[in-house]
């Protein structure tokens, strides 16, 4: 049993640590974002790569953050000035033509074969020893991270980025350019996501390109949104609540057998719908939301 | 010389289907100011209803009118149910919420008819030749029903009175409502139209294809580029920029590779964001 | 107060541990386990369903038969949802908390190869019915532990070949799904056409969910081909015939049965899918082995057998597991009756066609299981090589006309 909830943990713990991404960057600053799988996605695959060719962990995984953020800043500076929903667009197309790239050039990432045998975290060790030390190891990113957040939110930088958020034309009327900040702050959010893209590869030790599709972007935003959108409890709290949402539904089958088999994927993901709508238009706050705010 | 004709009237074909969706994509956003992703999903929502139709009836005529009027139903549901209560508030709310109603629409179509396909069992016939080049009779059909669903499109919006209602309330919300114009009969008529138009979209896509849950999903990404291009809340240009994109998708992916098809509506997208943000042949409005 | 907290954790902890440890341990005295794993929902969701109940039904035979080596069969059934992360999910649950000693049934090739590294570090087998060459060798199959009971992409490749050539072929391409499985066939059979000496004209890659594959269909007919050679799905596949035939021209097509099947038949109508081509690997019809099966298909699913090839394999999975640990005896661990797998179900024995059968000739020598789903006879990598069935549309229905028999 404590294998499987470790388990269990490991993945919750790389989706909180995409969360939190997403939390910098729609949260603290209103970007919609809507491209996460895109980063994730250059996150595993560099780290992938460059461990075929022998390279150790340690270099890949800051490495994964790296190409993440080298990804986001273009990104973010031919599309950043965009309304916010287009940018939403603009980012979702962005996820996909990482994707096809992924897909189609197989010379880099051996294309729709996929890349197996991917080496494990911590591979000296083995069985729950080599799982705790893996849990350790996100559980100190997300720490750092969560860390690193509390401080910009009370720095002059947060209090900025979430101006922007707030009231842009007020900010740009102070002379102050947001495009500036919003960059940073896509580009500090892809390397959280990007870290995390790099954990799933090495955890789960066989990525493809159809791993990586825009369900994932918004299984995090149904996790923020649930959560609270611009607290970091309300990150780990959603991401949680996701992952026993998408687990439960293993168990749910025996409590609910009315829902055929087959059903249970169409009824996945009409929750996550369901969700989406239902916290929109009545909790837009989310669980963990400041209620004093709107 | 022929094969290139012929791929841009391919070209032209989807790029009908695009504009149309891109058609109900704009005048949604032009009047309620947010990108309805659910767009896709009314255009599956049509699909399945005509199909439903046509296997009744036996006639595409009735199962395309019944997949228009639940196309139509659906929008006005959706409205009343979900994005009038989040009206006032900020786009991105009400873009969440339409991604959440795209995924309920494929979750209760997934449930009721499985992820199997469905056809219009019409039948194929042989091509016509005119000097080496092959016309599609099929072709033909389709692009005049779009063409006749654009004119009656516009001449809802240009020659009745909740056409000119809804063009005032896109234009200026504000002195619409100061003229005596109910917003909600207006937008009640306006979700009715976006419905019922992807649903045309959809069942023309379903002719040419086959039908399956997540059919409008995967059409969202060239169906926005195309309400883009065209500039946001702009009728014409929508349908205009659908065919170009159509025609230039078709055109140009024998040179970039077939797989790249999807990635070449994003550049597209991209190009026009960034040299002209409101549109080949939008108005001044604010983009950036 | 520090030692009764301790106390209150040890007795905390024997309480947990202890039934669990002495349940387990109970359970491999009298049960040997297995991770029902199978594609419920997701892409493999049409066969899925089948596939676990023929793994119920299998393990309720050999149970009936007394259970192998004084052991009785039991299933825990998971979803592996055709997706990768939710099967390692599902097998650390089925490794961990159900302590399976075999993982049955894993479709997708994406997720056998996910969960592979999973079962090898546990030293337990993993049977899938996946198509990737990468299943054959390491690391995937590090162990040995590994057990395929469908034909490799490659050998449904040769299978096209084969057939291209009898057929009287000469200027055939290739159309691609942009997968692995797409890919691999059309790859396969290009690899396989060459090695006879032919050429390959064209080969197409293209994606799927368009709303018109005519680009593609151009460049592919303007190679002038006398064939297609499709690695495809049902539903690109009833697109591209479509357009294909709104063209004119009179190509023929070879495809596998899960595109060309009764569906795209109805779909298409008689006239254009007329003379279209399908290959499959098929079960092993005629045995005694399939009627067993077929029979509790039926009572399963309500319907034929036939409908899927693959729960015919999860079906031998069970009954070959079960051949081997009778024939591995009482004290044998799971490498143990690994290798006994070879041996139950390789030439050179007594044949059998159920369990019952196999488990009373053991007594007396060797047997050689002719499986419902091929003759199963695993090469050094696990694989099968079932025969293959060459159905051909006429007049609106899709009929077989011969088998094609690839050398191992």
């Amino acid at each position: 049993m404590d294998a499987y909830l470790i388990a269990i943990a490991i993945i919750t713990a790389i989706y909180v640590l995409m969360a939190l991404g997403l939390n910098l960057q729609y949260g603290l600053t209103g970007l919609v974002n809507f491209g996460v799988v895109g980063f994730f996605c250059v996150g595993a695959y560099t780290t992938a790569i460059l461990s075929q060719k022998g390279v150790p962990q340690y270099i890949t995984f800051p490495l994964a953050a790296l190409l993440a953020m080298a990804f986001a800043w273009p990104l973010g500076l031919v599309s950043i000035r965009l309304r916010e929903d287009y940018f939403a667009i603009v980012s979702l197309g962005f996820s996909e033509v990482v994707r096809l790239v992924a897909t189609s050039e197989g010379w880099l990432t051996q294309g729709v074969q996929g890349i197996p045998g991917i080496p494990k975290m911590f591979g000296t060790f083995s069985g729950t020893t080599q799982a705790l030390a893996v849990l350790g190891l996100l559980v100190v990113f997300n720490l750092v991270a969560i860390a690193a957040m509390l401080r910009i939110v009370r720095s002059p930088f947060g209090r900025m980025i979430e101006a922007i958020r707030d009231n842009e034309e007020a900010v740009k009327a102070l002379g102050k350019d947001p495009a500036g900040f919003k960059i940073q702050v896509l580009v500090l959010g892809s390397a959280l996501t990007g870290l995390a893209g790099a954990a799933y590869a090495h955890y789960i030790g066989f990525i493809s390109p159809e791993q990586f599709i825009p369900l994932i972007t918004f299984q995090i935003w149904m996790a923020i949104i649930m959560g609270g959108v611009g607290r970091i409890s309300g990150a780990l709290v959603g991401a949680i609540i996701l992952m026993v949402f998408l687990e439960g539904s293993r168990f749910l089958r025996d409590v609910m057998p009315f829902i055929s088999e087959v059903a249970m994927a169409s009824v996945r993901l009409g929750v996550v719908g369901l969700a989406l709508v239902l916290f929109t238009m009545y909790r837009p706050q989310g669980l963990m939301g400041d209620f004093t705010r709107k | 010389m022929s094969g290139f004709l012929e791929l841009a009237i391919s070209g032209l074909m989807s790029g009908l289907v695009i504009g149309l969706a891109a058609l109900a994509l704009t005048l949604v956003f032009g009047v309620a100011r947010f990108a309805n992703a659910a767009t896709g999903d009314f255009m599956t929502i049509g699909a399945y209803a005509a199909v439903f139709g046509f296997t009744a009836t036996g006639s595409i005529v009735i199962g395309g009118l019944l997949g228009l009027f639940i196309g139509a139903v659906s929008g006005v549901i959706s409205y009343f149910l979900v994005f009038r209560v989040l009206e006032g508030r900020p786009s991105v709310s009400a873009l969440l919420a339409s991604i959440g109603v795209g995924f309920i629409i494929r979750s209760v179509l997934g449930v009721i008819y499985g992820h199997g396909q469905q056809v219009f069992q019409l039948p194929l016939v042989r091509p016509w030749r005119y000097f080496d080049v092959r016309i599609q009779p099929n072709d033909l059909k389709i692009g005049a029903t779009a063409l006749l669903a654009l004119l009656v499109v516009f001449l809802v919006l240009h020659a009745t009175p909740i056409g000119r209602r809804m063009r005032a309330v896109a234009d200026d919300p504000m002195l619409a409502r100061v003229s005596g114009i109910a917003p909600r009969k207006v937008m009640f008529a306006l979700w009715a139209m976006s419905g019922a138009v992807a649903a045309l979209a959809g069942v023309l896509l379903g002719i040419r294809t086959v039908i399956w849950p997540e059919m409008g999903w995967e059409m969202l990404i060239p169906v926005f580029a195309a309400a883009v291009l065209g500039g946001i809340g702009h009728p014409v240009g929508a349908v205009l920029a659908g065919v170009i994109l159509g025609v230039v998708q078709e055109i140009a992916t024998p040179y970039v590779g077939f797989t790249y098809k999807l990635a070449l509506a994003f550049i597209i997208l991209l190009v026009v964001l960034l040299v002209r943000p409101k549109g080949l042949f939008g108005r001044v409005e604010g983009v950036r | 107060m520090n030692i009764t907290r301790r106390q209150t954790l040890a007795g905390l902890a024997s309480t947990m541990l202890l039934p669990a440890l002495s349940g387990t341990a109970f359970a491999q005295a009298a049960n040997f386990r297995i991770g029902a794993l199978n594609p419920i929902t997701g892409s493999g969701a049409a066969y899925g369903s089948g596939m676990q109940k023929m793994i119920l039904a299998a393990a309720e035979v050999v149970n009936a038969a007394g259970g192998a080596a004084g052991k009785k069969l039991e299933v825990f059934a998971e979803d592996d949802q055709s997706q990768p992360q939710a099967a390692v999910l599902a097998a650390k649950k089925l490794i961990d908390v159900n302590k399976v000693q075999s993982i049955l049934g894993t479709w997708a090739s994406g997720v056998s190869l996910a969960v592979a590294p999973l079962t090898n570090d546990a030293n337990i087998m993993l049977m899938n019915t996946s198509g990737a060459p990468a299943l054959s060798v390491p690391p995937a199959n590090a162990k040995g532990l590994l057990f395929r009971f469908q034909a490799t992409n490659d050998r449904f490749g040769r299978a096209f070949a084969e057939v291209a050539k009898k057929e009287g072929f000469k200027r055939p391409v290739t159309m691609a799904f942009n997968n692995a499985s797409g890919i691999g066939n059309a790859d396969g059979f290009k690899k396989a056409w060459e090695a006879q000496g032919g050429k390959v004209y064209e080969s197409i890659v293209y994606e799927p969910n368009q709303p018109s594959y005519r680009a593609e269909l151009q460049k592919a007919l303007a190679a002038k081909p006398d064939v297609i050679v499709m690695g495809s799905y049902l539903a690109d596949t009833t697109i591209i015939l479509r357009e294909w035939f709104q063209t004119g021209e009179t190509t023929k097509f070879i495809m596998p049965a899960w595109a060309g099947n009764p569906d795209l038949v109805k779909a298409l109508g008689p006239e254009v899918s007329e003379g279209i081509i399908a290959v499959d690997s098929i079960s092993n019809e005629g045995s005694e082995a399939f009627k067993a099966y077929d029979a509790a298909y039926q009572k399963a699913m309500g319907q034929s057998g036939l409908n899927n090839v693959y729960a015919a394999m999860t079906w031998d999975m069970v009954i070959v597991l079960a051949l081997a640990m009778e024939a591995a005896g009482p004290n044998a661990d799971v490498p143990a009756i690994a290798k006994k797998m070879f041996e139950v179900a390789g030439p050179g024995g007594k044949p059998v066609a159920t369990f019952a059968e196999g488990k009373e000739a053991l007594k007396s020598g060797k047997i050689d299981y002719q499986g419902a789903s091929s003759v199963l006879d695993f090469d050094k990598f696990g694989d099968v090589t079932p025969d293959f069935s060459v159905s051909v549309a006429e007049k609106g229905k899709i009929e077989r006309k011969y088998v094609v028999k690839l050398s191992a």
